[in-house]
């Protein structure tokens, strides 16, 4: 018994002595500082009123910093702006995925047979051909690229796929400071080099969009609007029959259709001309409430948890709400070009101008994100789908987009759950280095998220409790997602 | 029979020149950043890639030393990362030696406790921690930027995950026969946990390498600036010299690939097991 009681205090002793320079590392910089932060969101702290000079008393203020914050409009402006640049998420998961499916292919050395000559010919003649139709006719510029490409396809034939995951990976590895400078120069309106190859692109289009027929562009305006409308029956198609077979719960489905319909609505309301959004807004909140309340009142319904299949859902509505909305973005342009046509096509501003400076943005992260620690991440799963299931597959005559869609896909949704929730995560407290970088939160506020917002208010105007009292909403964001990550995740990977 | 070998060849074809036109995309930036930083400054700006009559100016690298004081910054910048690298490598295996092979009650719950932090946005400590550095005396210092760094919650839970899988056999019989739990530490986990040890090391080098945000708010004066905060003051000043900028560029990132070349199989496996960051 006290052998046994001392063996045990020992234990405690060791296991304590060998915690120590971690726990008081810990302690001091992030325990503690929770701590400090409660209490700092809930005060005055002005580094303006509280200096050396200047001594005002430091007092509580209750929840005075949390009311302002919602009264300030710059914070929904800045909450907007974080929120807007995770549309980006979607598309850089996308693309990780393709990179690691393509890779996963498991490109082997074919220098045989003579395939390095054919494809070095191939790649040549491709590259040169692309090169010219961009307007990138100047020769230097042009035979030094395509050498370049044909190295990396030589050295790929070569290595194999081991060369071009080291390519991929490279802008995720060399992300920093240096790659944001990097790209604030080439994205220069006028010396940078993505414009000095738009231009001559766009002053191709002008006169062909100049030359159709009236109303040819408000035709496909409509036209895509439809598509999108149609997608969205084909989702309560969907729905409709998970929730027949039992599959999703009522709750999830309420989450569904907010999370497609919220943003759709109300981007529509901002941005697309009133004869598009009325009809089409009012035609899918009708559509909606009618399914819905058949859902939600049905005899089978009640039996079910309310969270079944939200994780799946989820996803497809994820999936849904990005097409829509790159539909959404090509039926605008559509409306607008004749107009912008007519008054002269110019490559966009992109950092200086309001609208441009955050889909700039998205745009180098996305570079950024292909090959990122989640397309490894989408690498070691695809090793993981079992090799029978395929097998199977091909006995049963599944061709590839099939194999994809009812075989791999299902297999990489516990991944691509913990991705999403990840970037989401990340994506919240992101945003600060690039835009401190490259366009210092401008213009206008365009680019400033709640990390730059907490940033200039802490540590720049100096207003510590309000900037504390960001942080905690910021911390409540992420930290009901992780819920979400843990509630539904684990469900998600046990199914 | 015959179908089975042709295919996968003309499969082969097509991916190859797939993946390499891919990776192509995504390396234009970098090698439009070599060429940039070769050129005389007359032809900066100009639409051809390539440096055209005046020539590669291959002296803008030396001049990028004329300009900003670089290799301090170099220095600066690897000084840090090195010693939060060997700090954190310390105090993450000796937390997970005690998470993994001493049974202490209540380990669990701190362990949870651990994790949890890891959860916690960084933004959510810098303003306080900042008025700590500020107490202690460390705003601008290299010291300051060290301390804080010293310990990550990340780093213990992936050598946690590393010392797992240590199969128990290999220590308890050094148990038995009266090692103590510093020299099994030292002389038997260490050396089995090297793997774990490496990647976790290059993880924190190259974050720490990268590092902005922190060094942005903590350092004021030039000769005590990282890379990251050089190259935006740079940028800041240098107005027209975007060559010299490229060529400043190309150095501070040629660091990070060849760390990676060299060290590529270790972080591949390291993200697979500990999920993401890094």
């Amino acid at each position: 018994m006290s052998v046994s009681a001392s063996k045990k205090r020992r234990a405690l002793i060791s296991g304590l002595a060998f915690l120590t320079p971690n726990i008081i590392c810990v302690g001091l910089f992030t325990i503690f500082p929770v701590f400090f932060s409660i209490g700092m969101a809930f005060t005055n702290w002005d580094l303006t009123q509280h200096n050396m000079f200047k001594d005002v008393p430091l007092r509580f203020v209750g929840f005075d910093n949390f009311v302002e914050l919602f009264r300030n409009l710059y914070f929904w402006q800045y909450l907007g702006n974080t929120l807007f640049l995770m549309i980006g998420i979607p598309f850089a998961m996308a693309g990780s995925l393709g990179a690691a499916l393509l890779l996963n292919q498991n490109a082997r050395s074919i220098l045989r047979r003579g395939g390095l000559l054919l494809l070095a010919t191939v790649g040549l003649t491709g590259a040169c051909l692309l090169l010219v139709t961009l307007g990138m006719a100047a020769s230097a510029t042009v035979i030094l690229v395509v050498s370049v490409a044909v190295a990396v396809l030589m050295t790929g034939t070569v290595g194999g796929s081991m060369v071009y995951r080291t390519l991929f990976y490279m802008p995720h590895f060399t992300a920093g400071v240096a790659t944001f400078l990097l790209w604030k120069k080439m994205y220069d309106p006028l010396t940078g080099p993505i414009n000095q190859a738009l231009n001559p692109v766009l002053s191709g289009l002008e006169p062909m969009v100049l030359a159709a027929p009236d109303r040819t562009f408000s035709w496909l305006a409509i036209a895509l609007v439809l598509v999108i409308g149609w997608l969205a029956m084909s989702w309560i198609g969907k729905m409709r029959g998970e929730c027949a077979d039992g599959d999703l719960g009522p709750a999830a489905f309420v989450l569904c259709v907010l999370l497609l319909l919220a943003p759709l609505l109300f981007l529509g309301f901002r941005a697309m001309p009133r004869y598009l959004w009325f009809p089409l807004s009012v035609g899918a909140v009708l559509i909606t409430l009618f399914h819905a309340g058949r859902f939600l009142w049905s005899e089978r319904m009640r039996a079910r948890g309310p969270w079944e299949g939200a994780g799946g859902a989820l996803l497809l509505t994820g999936g849904l709400l990005t097409l829509s909305l790159i539909l959404f973005g090509l039926s605008l342009v559509s409306h607008h070009l004749p107009a912008m046509a007519a008054e002269g096509l110019d490559p966009p501003r992109w950092l200086v101008a309001y609208h441009w400076a955050k889909p700039a943005l998205m745009i180098m992260a996305f570079w950024g994100a292909i090959g990122s620690n989640n397309m490894l991440l989408y690498l070691a799963a695809l090793s993981n789908v079992p090799q029978d299931l395929m097998e199977a597959a091909d006995i049963d005559g599944a061709g590839a987009i099939q194999k994809f869609w009812y075989v791999t896909w299902p297999q990489l949704a516990p991944t691509t759950f913990f991705i999403l929730t990840m970037s989401v995560i990340i994506g919240l407290q992101g945003g600060f280095e690039m835009a401190r970088a490259m366009t210092e939160g401008g213009p206008a506020g365009a680019t400033t998220t709640l990390s730059y917002y907490i940033y200039s208010e802490g540590f720049e105007t100096g207003r510590l409790g309000y900037a504390s009292a960001v942080a905690w909403i910021m911390f409540i964001m992420v930290f009901s997602i992780t819920i979400v990550n843990w509630k539904f995740g684990s469900r998600y990977v046990n199914d | 029979m015959g179908q089975t070998t042709t295919q996968p060849l003309k499969k082969s074809y097509v991916l190859n020149l797939v993946l390499a036109l891919m990776s192509m995309m995504l390396v234009l930036p970098f090698i439009w950043m070599v060429l940039t930083s070769v050129k005389h400054i007359t032809e900066v700006g100009d639409a051809s890639w390539v440096p055209g009559a005046a020539g590669w100016q291959w002296s803008n690298y030396l001049d990028v030393f004329q300009a900003i004081p670089f290799d301090l910054y170099m220095w600066n910048s690897v000084l840090v990362a090195s010693w939060v690298t060997l700090l954190v490598l310390v105090t993450s295996s000796m937390a997970a030696y005690s998470f993994t092979r001493i049974d202490w009650p209540g380990r669990d719950k701190v362990f949870f406790l651990y994790l949890a932090t890891m959860m916690l946005p960084g933004l959510v400590t810098m303003i306080p921690n900042f008025q700590i550095m500020i107490h202690l005396r460390l705003v601008d210092t290299l010291t300051g930027l060290v301390i804080p760094a010293a310990s990550t919650a990340f780093g213990t839970f992936l050598l946690r995950q590393f010392m797992l899988s240590i199969p128990r056999s290999y220590d308890e019989s050094a148990s038995m026969d009266g090692a103590s739990h510093w020299s099994i530490y030292c002389d038997i986990i260490l050396p089995l946990a090297r793997p774990g040890l490496i990647t976790l090391g290059i993880f924190t080098f190259i974050s720490n390498y990268h590092s902005f945000f922190w060094p942005l708010v903590m350092l004021r004066t030039q000769e005590k600036y990282t890379l990251p905060i050089g190259l935006l003051h740079f940028e800041t000043a240098a107005g027209e010299s975007t060559h010299l900028l490229m060529a400043a560029v190309t150095m501070s990132i040629l660091p990070a690939i060849v760390v990676f070349l060299l060290f590529q199989k270790f972080l591949i496996k390291g993200i697979q097991l500990g999920g993401v960051k890094g």
